[in-house]
């Protein structure tokens, strides 16, 4: 076991040297930072001045060994827009993010799972089918129109839900945090639905695969001969079989959320990080874009092992080496 | 007991809290506006950047010694007067008893200090046209141009004064966080991408505003903005979506606030001999090439397809009241669209079978940018001016076009003007290149005219503000004739706010909380 987690810990160090290199490099293709903030008939002089003060003047490989040393000194660089820690910006508005990922989340597996084990269970029922085409719709439906859907019908309409913004927020150990207030929850149900959609019809199709996939092994039969009720088959017997792909999903969306909710973040102007990639790479403000996508690897990295003892958890013949 | 004290202190906070609120429920009546804006500001502090929601706020928190009305008539400011002791030297007199948001009072000193910090920062283009600054006594400020410059206020409306003590213990990075100003209002609360509250400054030397309070949100998508708007969550939005506008109209709970903006869409052309993208030798070295393409774009056919109606085709390069506008004279009326017209003017110049080049424009800073290059395509494809489209967003473009323009030819941008002067856009524009330090740094077509240039050189050495207009009104009479750049369109600006809220919007596009009101 320890050795598997100095694997793993060697491999993330990997991923992120890599990530921070790619990324440091393919900035500089995506435009020049002084242009974003000096005016646009700026002269020479000025452009220079800007480009000195931002620490712009030095060649890319000069500023990457600069990024490097100082964030082998916990110092992760100064966005050159906000000018302030690239870090702060980021970790300032991940709580927000996080928090609408898991209400997702959250209401993607309570719905996904208890679905998917009926519609497997049943594949030829209506209801059965009535589920599935619903699911296609929820992988097909892109998410910014589904967002404004939602707000046009619950937010404009019907004015049931506010049409954007995070609502009131209290404070837990030091994170501004929305679920713990009735206004904050009222706010996280549109952009939370919305980003749920996607994933609870994938989680629902998975189950429902693996489900049917068990349905037809020997020990499925074997239990209800033995007497076990048909939901103890299900759900004991089946369900944790049918399980180990669904989880791999799972973590693979949880992390993608977190990463990538830009689309949601920005029609429900919730203020969220993935609203702060897409600004900054509109402003090649490239120290924020490299950090976050280095967070992003680490999520991952992070998650994908969070996966892999779940997997131990489910199926005690897989062992961590 | 560190936990306890706290919660004592909450409990004394919340009882003040309480009768605070009290007591000003029995005076008035609090007004409080919320603002959909399109985007969080990044800074508040207005040394570090230019960009609209930041200049919004700047402008809510800190004075300049010039003010600048809606209408940019410029006026008194936190200088209540000021006069020529010689042609290069002006004494301002500063207002007395004016303080900071934290009590400190407003010196000549800070106006010094405020000079000297711009020069060192990212923006000391604020006083490019500042040689020296003295504070004479406490109330009294000596500033000096390197040469005479007729418009140095009109400058300095720029120039947002800092509090000397209050800016140098902070420092630059937490005055973004922290600002500290004169202005009519002061910081309560920013929460990064979510909302910006701002309070009155009691204290403030112009009188209170009528609105206390006043929260700026940031509503990206232009679809949510709107929704925002018609669930009552903000009162007023800024740049409504075009599409939107007969939805909002067709409430009788609504209006919708339009005006042109300063900000003229432009098409700059190269002149010089060879040129990035075009075989062999410019045809735009032509004078008749270049009016050939100007007569061949229809604004009026782009404003209505492609902005529809919402832009304001421009007459010339500056909007009318500027100095070194022309009454009268108007582009369009000088070049009206005719393609048979252009067509001769191409053949007579030589390239009766017209001729290739790329278009650079942007997909991301204009009202519908991109599809304004698509539609000059097609119209430059009648004359046979074949455009090759090369639209990229704007982090790439403004290094992209930098000059010397080693990859353009044809570059579609836009400039506005907000001291009001024709003279440092056309300075920076038309002046010839490299010919002297501080000019033609943004001349992208290489344009050189030596008529111009001694024009603008007079401009900018008179004291005399009418000599001053009548040089660059000669400047721009020979702009109109030589055409090295065609001026589309003033884009329109579309607020949309509740009834009941009075919005006077600013040619600056500044939205402004202190001339707004509620009922």
């Amino acid at each position: 076991m320890f050795g598997y987690l100095l694997k793993r810990l060697i491999q993330m160090l990997l991923v992120l040297w890599v990530v921070s290199v790619v990324v440091f490099m393919m900035m500089s293709f995506t435009g020049d930072p002084v242009f974003m903030v000096v005016p646009i008939d700026a002269t020479d002089a000025e452009i220079a001045q800007a480009r000195r003060i931002l620490g712009l003047d030095q060649s890319l490989i000069v500023q990457y060994w600069k990024f490097l040393t100082s964030l082998l000194q916990g110092d992760f660089g100064h966005s050159y827009v906000f000018r302030q820690p690239a870090m702060t910006l980021i970790l300032e508005r991940l709580p927000a993010t996080v928090e609408m990922v898991l209400v997702a989340m959250v209401l993607a597996i309570v719905f996904a799972i208890p679905l998917g084990v009926y519609a497997g269970a049943n594949p030829n029922g209506r209801l059965s089918r009535a589920i599935m085409s619903a699911s296609l719709l929820g992988i097909s439906l892109p998410g910014f129109w589904v967002g404004m859907v939602l707000i046009y019908l619950f937010a404009v309409n019907w004015g049931i839900f506010p049409s954007s913004g995070r609502g009131d927020t209290a404070e837990v150990f030091g994170f501004r945090i929305s679920l713990v207030t009735w206004d904050g929850w009222h706010h996280i149900v549109l952009p939370a639905v919305t980003l749920s959609l996607g994933t609870m019809a994938i989680l629902l199709r998975m189950t429902r695969a693996g489900m049917m996939e068990v349905g037809r092994q020997d020990y499925m039969k074997f239990a209800r001969a033995k007497g076990a009720t048909r939901r103890d088959v299900l759900y004991k017997h089946g369900l944790k079989n049918a399980l180990i792909p669904v989880v791999t999903i799972f973590g693979l969306q949880l992390g993608d959320l977190i990463a990538f909710a830009t689309i949601t973040e920005t029609i429900f102007s919730w203020p969220g990080m993935g609203k702060l990639l897409i600004d900054s790479i509109y402003r090649a403000d490239r120290p924020v874009i490299v950090v976050y996508l280095m967070l992003v690897a680490v999520i991952f990295v992070v998650i994908n092992f969070l996966v892999d003892l779940v997997y131990t958890l489910i199926d005690p013949r897989i062992t961590l080496k | 007991m560190k936990y306890l004290n706290r919660n004592m202190w909450r409990i004394g906070a919340l009882g003040a809290t309480f009768v605070l609120a009290s007591a000003g429920a029995t005076l008035a009546q609090e007004k409080a506006v919320t603002i959909g804006l399109t985007s969080d500001p990044s800074h508040l502090y207005p040394l570090a950047g230019e960009e609209l929601s930041s200049n919004i706020m700047y402008y809510h928190l800190y004075d300049a010694l010039v003010s600048r009305s809606p209408e940019l008539e410029f006026g008194p400011g936190l200088a209540e007067s000021w006069e020529n002791v010689d042609d290069v030297t002006w004494r301002f007199k500063l207002r007395e008893g004016v303080t900071f948001h934290n009590g400190n009072a407003f010196t000549a000193a800070d106006v010094v200090y405020t000079v000297e910090k711009a020069r060192a920062s990212i923006r000391p283009d604020l006083v490019a046209n500042v040689a020296s600054v003295k504070a004479v006594d406490d109330l009294t400020v000596e500033i000096t141009t390197p040469k005479p410059y007729a418009v140095l206020p009109n400058d300095l409306a720029e120039l947002l004064i800092l509090d000397e003590e209050y800016t140098d213990q902070t420092g630059d990075e937490k005055m973004d966080l922290m600002p500290m100003g004169t202005g009519p209002y002061m910081l309560e609360e920013w929460i990064k991408e979510e909302k910006l509250v701002l309070t009155a400054f009691g204290d403030y030397w112009g009188g209170a505003p009528a609105i206390q309070t006043v929260t700026f949100r940031p509503i990206t998508n232009p679809a949510t903005r709107t929704a925002a708007l018609l669930t009552g969550e903000v009162d007023v939005i800024q740049d409504l979506a075009v599409r939107d506008v007969d939805r909002v109209k067709s409430e009788d709970r609504f209006q919708v606030i339009t005006r042109p903006s300063l900000l003229n869409v432009v098409l700059a052309m190269d002149t010089r001999e060879k040129s990035p993208t075009i075989e062999g030798k410019n045809p735009m070295t032509d004078q008749r090439v270049r009016e050939a393409i100007a007569r061949a774009i229809d604004m009026d056919a782009i404003n209505k397809i492609v902005m529809n109606g919402l832009a304001t085709p421009s007459a010339q390069f500056v909007p009318e009241a500027h100095l070194g506008f022309v009454d009268g004279m108007d582009f369009r009326e000088m070049y009206p669209v005719d393609i048979e017209k252009a067509k001769e003017l191409l053949a007579d110049a030589g390239y009766p079978d017209g001729f290739t080049m790329t278009l650079d424009a942007t997909n991301n800073r204009y009202v519908n940018d991109a599809q304004i290059a698509q539609a000059l395509a097609s119209m430059l494809a009648k004359i046979n001016v074949n455009l090759e489209l090369n639209i990229m967003p704007k982090s790439n473009f403004w290094g992209y076009i930098r000059v010397p323009t080693e990859n353009s030819s044809l570059i579609m941008s836009g400039w506005d003007v907000p001291s009001g002067d024709a003279g440092s856009m056309y300075g920076a524009l038309f002046y010839s290149r490299d010919k002297k330090e501080g000019y033609g740094q943004v001349n992208r077509g290489s344009y050189s005219n030596a008529e111009m240039d001694a024009l603008l050189d007079k401009a900018d050495s008179t004291p005399d503000i009418a000599k001053r207009d009548e040089y660059l009104q000669e400047a721009t009479k020979i702009l109109m004739a030589d055409i090295p750049m065609i001026p589309m369109h003033y884009e329109q600006d579309v607020y949309a706010a509740r009834k009941g809220v009075t919005l006077v919007p600013r040619v600056d596009k500044f939205i402004s909380a202190f001339e707004m009101d509620v009922d």
